[in-house]
């Protein structure tokens, strides 16, 4: 199992929360490495979240959901 | 016309996209394509435009295929146009449409005109993208469609997608096109993470090139008892007010024009021989623009068409306002359409 962090768009916080602003999968989806699984934002600074490996995708929160950088966002099996 | 179809079942061969994200993704397809497309503005380069419009392109194709210009809008559309004249096919973005006041010259003396005063000797292969639309409290000069204006100054194709699938089909479509076409995409519906969230902004994407045809209207939804015809982000008010109304026996037809130049009247006409009802919505200013047109369009065909009189949803000649309290009264909303499709109704 693979876990997907929230990147870290603000290095002078690393505590810094964002907001999970898109999933492009399903949950229990195939991905491919690669493949864009979500876009996530950090005040108005938003980036991409890339599947490190392929597999089964597993999503542990919401979107709209408020995370902290660097906590799991998904699983990859 | 053509009817918009939503597969149940997403195509193995699709990604879920934002319209951003589509929008440069059909970007990408052409420039891969096609050497002779480039693409410039202001931060379309590394910041990958200010609304998502061209994001990765820079990592993908470099500097000399994506250009970071000066905040000088006339000299870079008139980059455009020569390298458009001499066989390139370049993407010009202005950055909002609201500033076409300060490079409107190069606009519709030049890009629009040198394929007419020339005889038709001389093409002006070009895209100009720009953002357009309010909603977001920033006001009188950074919200207003023009869409209106644009289509009025002959010479240019004008389309306007309010989807994923047709951001990037209609790219394509305008990137081989041959004559002048304004690419105008409205930021709510881009599926910005700090703008407004819309539903309907994300949505699968066939991978590959594909292209919408310029001057298609499509059926966002089909409706028996009034048709509003309209576009855009107003597109997605429409057909929220059309499922509101529905399980109260009202069955509405939206029909999402995609391009205004040219018009399909006939997808116009069609709707409202069926229907016998006109609702126009348009972000765009009230007088003398697109809403008109639509319904001179029935009434110039054949008035008995309309069993009541067409009503229309635009912008009441105001500057948009930045308080938001006021902006929601200017803007064409959800409240003014499901208002204007039961007066004209009789209801």
């Amino acid at each position: 199992m693979t876990e997907v962090p929230f990147p870290p768009l603000s290095a002078e916080q690393p505590e810094a929360e964002g907001v999970l602003s898109t999933w492009f999968v399903d949950d229990g989806q195939h991905v491919d490495a690669g493949q864009t699984l979500a876009e996530v934002q950090v005040d108005k600074v938003a980036a991409d979240v890339p599947a490190p490996v392929s597999g089964t995708v597993h999503l542990l929160v919401e979107e709209e959901a408020v995370v902290t950088q660097g906590r799991p966002i998904a699983t990859i099996d | 016309m053509t009817v918009t179809e939503t597969p149940a079942t997403p195509a193995p061969q699709s990604h879920r996209l934002t319209t951003a994200k589509a929008m440069a993704d059909g970007i990408a397809e052409e420039m891969r394509r096609d050497p002779a497309v480039i693409y410039l503005g202001e931060d379309v380069g590394a910041y990958g435009g200010i609304f998502g419009s061209t994001t990765g392109l820079l990592d993908e194709f470099g500097p000399t295929r994506v250009l970071d210009t000066p905040i000088s809008e006339s000299a870079f559309i008139g980059l455009g146009i020569g390298a458009a004249v001499e066989g390139m096919r370049p993407i010009v973005e202005l950055m909002f449409a609201d500033f076409m006041g300060v490079c409107l010259d190069q606009i519709y003396n030049h890009m629009a005109k040198i394929h007419f005063e020339s005889g038709g000797n001389v093409k002006v292969p070009m895209v100009l993208t720009t953002a357009v639309g309010g909603g977001y409290s920033d006001a009188a000069q950074h919200s207003q469609c023009l869409w209106g204006t644009f289509a009025h100054l002959p010479g240019m194709k004008v389309v306007v997608p309010s989807n994923p699938y047709d951001a990037k089909g209609l790219m394509i479509s305008a990137i081989r096109d041959d004559n002048p076409v304004v690419y105008m995409f409205h930021k709510g519906v881009m599926g910005l993470a700090w703008m407004a969230k819309n539903p309907r902004a994300s949505a699968d994407v066939p991978d590959g090139a594909y292209t919408v045809e310029i001057g298609k209207a499509a059926t966002a939804r089909k409706g028996t008892d009034v048709t509003v015809v309209t576009l855009s982000l107003s597109v997605h008010h429409a057909l929220d007010v059309a499922e509101r109304l529905a399980p109260q026996g009202i069955d509405v037809e939206v029909i999402d024009l995609r391009s205004l130049v040219p018009l399909d009247r006939e997808a116009i006409l069609g709707s409202v021989a069926r229907t016998g009802h006109l609702v126009v919505v348009d972000e765009d200013y009230l007088s003398f623009g697109l809403s008109g047109e639509v319904v001179a369009t029935v009434t110039e065909h054949d008035p008995g068409m309309l069993r009541a009189a067409a009503v229309r949803v635009a912008n009441p000649d105001t500057p948009v306002p930045y308080s938001r309290p006021l902006e929601q009264v200017v803007l064409p909303g959800p409240a003014r359409i499901e208002a204007a499709i039961r007066k004209v109704l009789g209801g």
